[in-house]
């Protein structure tokens, strides 16, 4: 077997077409690489300053109430990661700026899609692009004719006559034609990790190796597919058109269909509904700035009860800041209901797709693509999630200091804004969001399973001349 | 005499032997055609998708009109309930005593103003940007184009990232697979074959037999994409507008012959139907997929997306310098704004100044804000010029723009939509200033003034 390898390669090796379509594909995967990288510093650079810009604001605060910091609140960016140079995933229709106040749980807007006319409907020239679209069908090119080739040229009886096994041909060439996409994985890869050799780290080894690990399967899928189809059709333009169309309903077709049935097997509210059913809810709590609400006068009552005084001039701390937190924790309530069914809705739909695996392993690696590379919309939001999460904490401290505030004026000094932290973001770990791509792992695997099978059985009625 | 009509009696019998010839490889492709059920198939399966495309589109349309009349009737309501409190001569909720809303400040602050982008009845053909933009924007003397509610509808990223199977996506990505599937064995199975020869022997001319066989695939596919505009034509009421739909026929069709003509050439030129096959399914990765990428890729380095840091300076350290400026300065730019305010009684009463003009600084914030949005529409502007620089070497984004503008769905119609919503906010900021300094008193009439001047939908 690893003789009919060599010799395919040696084959491969000595068509001046494979060389020069390597070469041109090498160059546009380098580039690809290159560029991919090049774009997330200078987006990073951009993040970094706009970040920079608007703490320098935040720490420049020299006078202010704290109730006033919570309208006047903060921005967080979202932060490019070295990983979507890899596959850029949602990130282009995500928004980028999210505002973080008191009273509201804001959505991210300003995506870099809304920022200008339509270009391209696949993305950015990332490596994902060409990895997923383009060289499986560098794959399907290199074996189509691998086997009805040997046929015609009648080699393949005479490798029959010296002892191959029809089973191990087909299995050579399959593996020689998936060797070269691996080759040109592994290239990208290494030119990707010397480019980013200093910011390398365990988490992002991990995640590689596993995107590394998606791409191989599906490789195996395409390059066993292809070559079966060549073992099987008489002629080779059948076996190149049949996987054409494989190609195309797999790539083109399926994703686009799966989704959008998905997405209304499991519908997501409208905006508006979306807004009305939290204002309804939110209706229902505590008007914070309202001092005549009926549930803040209860809440009064409590305190000044619970402090032991009659009226809120006696009380050792500042009622409004009470109120204000009592208010803010009853809008969390409404809105962990809200976007929480949203959020649930949306694995749903993930959940929907990744079942599309099943009759399409395309979208098993688009889903394993994007969650290794930390860029799919489960990083998105666990990404949100995170901003919420210091959200409540930002305006938590903000209301604290309004309620236990030493200060005579109600307004806080600089060394208190100082003393907020600025928002942190920690990158999701592979660990914890694992389980959500097995089923797209397990899907690949079997899919591969099912090829050898094809190549087993399908060998046996195979004819070798 | 006789030679002049023996000459044309040869020349119309070699006339129609041409038409003969012509019309028997017609017949000869329409019997390859229907034997060969690999194209039948393809020719189904993009009729297929064209259906579910045109479905998307008109459920899209459907869904974002009935949003908008769900919006309208919180719009009336909301009104009515306004009415209510100048009937009962009230003034406003009880629960809320500050508000007043006999004064214009508290009146136009609770006339409820909804500004939509409506979709085309063209969008059944093209979602274009649509998924990308908010299409109705609650309207205030706060708001501004860039607010977090001009976000585009809830929806998952993946899909949206992925794009909506539309019939423009059938067009411009599955048209030139359908036709190289169509046109992949012209030429080369004959010569693999080996009669080859006698096909130009039979047929005269290769150029005329080639162009004869494309042309005959050619007007399949025209007849194919006209029935299917038409069908789409009854899913919207695309009819009811000017020439949309010839429009979108005529730019389908000149996609067509774009790729038919490239096609053709590689027919021509080439040896036989594999390399042929390759050659084709080449230039459509390079036209649909690495030079647009690779085009988005340059875009997003030159001009890498903006944070928006202009506006969050202008709504918070320019806002703040507007509040902290002296009040000689505020009025000087208040009458700069609006000269007429400096005649009004208002204007020379030292008291009600005070209130008129704390009233009126959200005019200010405005054109300041107004000073932000330019340098980002001008960004964003030079980043569609880029892009348009490149559409002679990246035609499939020029299709794609161009039946964007069509449908009304490109960059440029929701630019317009982000204007309008200025000037309403203009308008609205400029009527709350004259009547605040011109102390006009709010009742029923003038409030419903306000409802219907406010707001330029139709």
């Amino acid at each position: 077997m690893l003789q009919i390898i060599k010799n395919e390669w040696r084959f491969l090796v000595r068509s001046r077409i494979f060389l020069g379509i390597s070469i041109a594909f090498i160059s546009i995967l380098m580039l690809s690489v290159f560029l991919g990288n090049y774009q997330t510093h200078k987006q990073e650079q951009t993040y970094q300053s706009a970040k920079d810009h608007v703490r320098q604001q935040w720490v420049s605060i020299d006078e202010m109430s704290p109730h006033s910091a919570a309208h006047y609140g903060t921005y967080v960016f979202k932060p490019s990661n070295l990983l979507s140079s890899l596959d850029e995933g949602v990130n282009s229709v995500t928004g980028n700026v999210l505002k973080v106040e008191g009273h509201v749980q804001n959505e991210i807007t300003h995506s870099e899609a809304s920022q200008m006319q339509a270009v391209s409907r696949f993305g950015k020239l990332k490596p994902s692009l060409l990895l997923q679209y383009i060289v499986p069908l560098l794959l399907i090119f290199l074996a189509f004719n691998s086997v009805s080739n040997e046929k015609q040229s009648g080699r393949l009886k005479l490798l029959v006559l010296q002892g191959a096994k029809p089973l191990q041909i087909i299995l050579s060439k399959t593996l020689s034609v998936w060797l070269y996409g691996v080759l040109l994985l592994t290239f990208i890869l290494l030119v990707y990790g010397i480019l980013n050799f200093q910011s390398f780290t365990d988490e992002i080894l991990i995640r590689t190796i596993l995107f590394f690990l998606s791409y191989c399967f599906y490789y195996f899928i395409i390059s066993g597919l292809t070559v079966f189809f060549s073992a099987r059709w008489q002629n080779a333009t059948l076996a190149l058109t049949s996987m054409l169309g494989v190609w195309i309903i797999w790539t083109m077709f399926l994703p686009n269909i799966l989704m959008s049935s998905a997405e209304k097997w499991h519908s997501l509210p409208s905006r508006s509904e979306f807004k009305s059913a939290m204002k309804e809810d939110r209706s229902k709590g505590m008007d914070g700035h309202n001092p005549a609400d009926k549930r803040g006068i209860e809440l009064k009552e409590k305190v000044l009860k619970e402090y032991g005084v009659d009226s809120l001039s006696q009380l050792p701390i500042n009622f409004n800041g009470i109120r204000m937190q009592a208010d803010e924790e009853y809008g969390n309530i409404v809105w962990d209901k809200h976007f929480g069914h949203n959020r649930d809705v949306l694995q749903k739909q993930k959940q929907s797709f990744q079942l599309g695996g099943i009759i399409n392993p395309f979208i098993s690696l688009q889903n394993t693509s994007m969650g290794f590379m930390a860029s799919d919309n489960l990083h998105h939001q666990e990404f949100l999630l995170q901003v919420e999460n210091y959200r409540r904490v930002f305006i938590k401290m903000l209301n604290e200091k309004e309620t236990f505030s030493s200060s005579k004026t109600g307004r806080e000094d600089n060394a208190f804004f100082r003393s907020v932290p600025d928002f942190d973001y920690k990158p999701t770990q592979i660990s914890a969001v694992i389980l959500n791509y097995m089923l797209d792992i397990g899907l690949l695997i079997l899919w591969s399973i099912l090829v050898i099978v094809l190549i087993v059985f399908g060998t046996k009625k195979m004819q070798i001349i | 005499m006789v030679n002049t009509s023996y000459s044309t009696y040869c020349f119309r019998n070699q006339k129609n032997a041409n038409n003969m010839r012509n019309l028997n490889i017609f017949l000869y492709e329409w019997k390859h055609f229907v034997r060969s059920p690999f194209k039948i198939v393809a020719l189904f399966l993009f009729i297929l998708a064209s259906i579910y495309g045109l479905q998307n589109g008109a459920d899209l349309y459907e869904k974002q009109h009935l949003e908008i009349n769900k919006v309208n009737q919180k719009v009336t309501d909301k009104k009515d309930e306004i009415v209510t409190y100048f009937e009962k001569g009230e003034k406003g909720p009880k629960n809320r005593p500050w508000i007043d809303v006999a004064t214009p400040f508290w009146a136009i602050y609770n006339t409820p103003t909804y500004h939509y982008k409506k979709a085309t009845p063209a969008i059944v053909y093209n979602i274009g940007q649509t998924e990308q933009y908010g299409f109705y924007k609650s309207i205030d003397i706060y708001s501004s184009p860039y607010d977090a509610d001009m976000a585009k509808e809830i929806a998952n990223p993946e899909r949206i990232q992925s794009g909506t199977l539309d019939f423009a996506f059938v067009v411009l990505f599955l048209l030139p697979l359908l036709l190289l599937v169509l046109l992949y064995n012209i030429k080369g199975q004959e010569a693999e074959q080996g009669f080859l020869p006698l096909v130009f022997v039979q047929t005269g001319s290769k150029n005329w037999w080639l162009v004869s066989r494309t042309a005959f695939y050619t007007i399949l596919l025209l007849l194919t994409l006209f029935g299917l505009l038409f069908y789409g034509a009854m899913l919207t009421p695309i009819f009811k507008t000017d020439s949309t739909l010839w429009q979108i026929f005529l730019w389908v069709a000149i996609y067509l012959i774009f790729w038919i003509l490239i096609y053709f050439l590689i027919l021509k030129y080439g040896k036989n139907t594999v390399s042929n096959t390759l050659q084709m399914i080449g230039v459509w990765l390079l036209f649909a997929f690495i030079i647009p990428a690779a085009v988005q890729q340059w875009i997003s380095i030159e001009k890498p997306t903006n944070l928006m840091v202009d506006i969050i300076d202008t709504k918070r350290d320019k806002t703040d310098e507007i509040y902290d400026q002296t009040n000689e300065l505020t009025d000087k730019q208040l009458f700069n704004l609006y000269p007429s305010l400096k005649q009004t009684e208002i204007a020379k009463d030292s008291v009600g100044i005070k209130n008129a003009r704390r009233r009126s600084i959200r005019a200010l914030i405005n054109s300041a804000m107004k000073n932000a949005i330019a340098k980002i529409d001008q960004d964003n502007q030079s980043r569609n010029e880029l892009i348009s620089k490149t559409y002679w070497f990246n035609p499939l984004t020029y299709f794609q723009n161009k039946f964007n503008h069509l449908s009304g769905t490109h960059y440029d119609d929701y630019q317009d939509y982000r204007n309008d919503i200025q000037d309403l906010i203009d308008k609205r900021i400029e009527i709350m200033v004259l009547d605040i300094w011109n102390d006009v008193k709010v009742d029923k009439a003038k409030y419903l003034e306000y409802t219907t001047t406010l707001s330029n939908n139709d």
